[in-house]
Order: C-alpha cells, then sequence, then structure tokens
C-alpha cells in the first residue's frame, strides 16, 4: 500500500527546495504532501509552479496556514489544529530543513 | 534480527547527530541508509563525511541539490562514487524499505 | 502506537500544539537532541523501539 507523507516547510531558505522534495516522493508512488508553515511565498516561477501541479495531479496536495499564499498561489487553507490531526494519519512526518 | 534506520537529511547543521546516530546504530547492528538533500549535501564536504561513508551501509546525496548548492557535481565528495550521486528517489528508499526513519 | 517525538531545537508553540495533537491518545515518548552531549546509544534505542519517529526542527 502507498504511503503517506506529510513535508512541512517552515523556512523560506528551504520550502521551495522541500516542494521538490514532496514531488520526488509522488514520482515514487506514494501520497505526498507539504504544508507551506507561517511564511509567505515569494511570486512562484514557472517551475515551481507546474511542481505543485504535478503533486496534485498524483494526488498529493500542498496546503499553507497563510491566507496570503492560498489567495496568490492557490494552495488549500489548513489550520494548525487540521494540520496535527492530519498527521496522525500519515506514515511519514518530515520537518524539513530549520527552523528561521 | 537488527532492524534497519534510514536518515533523510535535510540540514546542514546536523552532521553531528547523524555521525552520533550512525555510529550508535552500526553498533546496534542495525543497517544505516543516509541520504542528503538540499543544503544538507554541504555536509559532504566536512571532514567527517568519508567516516561517515565508511560506517554507514549506504550513503548517497541529491545530485541536483548539491548542484543548486553551488558545487561542480563532476567533484564527487570523498566517500561517494558516481552512482551515489543520485535523486530523490534514494529518500523514497528508505520510507519503503527501512524499519525506522529519522530526519536530521 | 508508540510515537517518538524528538528536538532538535526547543520546540515552539506551534510545535507544543501539533505534538499534542499527534500524540493524544498514543504512548509518547521524547528525546532532546538539543543538549551539549546527546545520548545516541540510548535515541537509538528509542528510535528502535518507536512504531514512529518524529525529528521536530
Amino acid at each position: 500500500m502507498s504511503k503517506k507523507v506529510c513535508f512541512m516547510l517552515v523556512h523560506p531558505d528551504y520550502t521551495l527546495d522541500g516542494l521538490r522534495s514532496c514531488l520526488g516522493l509522488a514520482v515514487e508512488n506514494m501520497y505526498s504532501y507539504a504544508v507551506v508553515l507561517n511564511q509567505t511565498l515569494p511570486p512562484l516561477d514557472d517551475y515551481n509552479k507546474e511542481n505543485i501541479d504535478w503533486i496534485r495531479d498524483m494526488e498529493g496536495e500542498v496546503y499553507s496556514n497563510v491566507p496570503a499564499n492560498c489567495e496568490n498561489e492557490g494552495l488549500e487553507p489548513l489550520s494548525l489544529e487540521e494540520l496535527g490531526q492530519k498527521l496522525r494519519d500519515m506514515d511519514v512526518i518530515v520537518p524539513y530543513g530549520m527552523m528561521p | 534480527m537488527a532492524k534497519s534506520l534510514g536518515i533523510f537529511v535535510t540540514s546542514a547543521k546536523n552532521m553531528k547527530h547523524v555521525m552520533g546516530v550512525t555510529k550508535a546504530a552500526k553498533a546496534k547492528g542495525c543497517k544505516v541508509k543516509v541520504f542528503f538533500t538540499w543544503k544538507g549535501t554541504e555536509l559532504a564536504k566536512t571532514a567527517d563525511f568519508p567516516e561517515l561513508c565508511k560506517m554507514a551501509d549506504d550513503v548517497s546525496i541529491c545530485a541536483d541539490s548539491y548542484k543548486k548548492c553551488g558545487f561542480d557535481p563532476a567533484d564527487i565528495p570523498q566517500g561517494l562514487t558516481d552512482k551515489e550521486m543520485a535523486t530523490q528517489a534514494q529518500h523514497g528508499g528508505i520510507i519503503e524499505d527501512y524499519d525506522c526513519y529519522m530526519t536530521l | 502506537m508508540k510515537i517518538l517525538n524528538v528536538y532538535r531545537t526547543a520546540p515552539t508553540a506551534d510545535v507544543k500544539k501539533l505534538v499534542e495533537i499527534v500524540s493524544e491518545g498514543r504512548e509518547a515518548s521524547s528525546f532532546d537532541l538539543n543538549v551539549a552531549a546527546p545520548d545516541y546509544d540510548k535515541l537509538v534505542d528509542m528510535v528502535l523501539a518507536a512504531d514512529k519517529t518524529i525529528c521536530w526542527w
């Protein structure tokens, strides 16, 4: 059965590569999710937008608890409480990179 | 039977922990695989890295990350071969094939 | 399910909240890596005994 993995992205210098890593597991046939926490993304270029689209094409999703990311980049809204509940269902939890 | 442990390294600050955990796990008979990605690949240039490659059963780095961090992919870190200049599939291998998982 | 929470730095309020939710109703333990000389031997024993390890930032 495919594993469920969630990347948590908190540091601006690590976030876009974390999305690439999330996509890397999606193409390995895992349910791969990412959550952008407590930071506003810069305007995404086509490469990073495509990465998000591919994650979704492979039944993953990219969430954020920051409304601007949902409005500007189309990420799915997710509160901290909802993230906690979602993490309970994950096989692997990846606090990616480091705290800012 | 000893378990296996996979370590996914995403931060450049944790070499001490990678070495400490790997050494302890090997002493208990565990099979250990370490995969470095993004800024974690900077650790491939630290003095401890060749020793890690000897201790662990499998060490690889994300070649794409290594390049993005400013290194020349042709400059293979001491302890690795060109086959271990790898992709995110190594992370997938850790998750699928190893009993225990850590992110450092 | 046995959950091991490993802290690479002092946990923030958000991390504490997530740990609380993830650990609720489960057997949870923790290990602090944010010390001068972590006991890696003990940490590996705890990782091997856990069903799931989460290494928070």
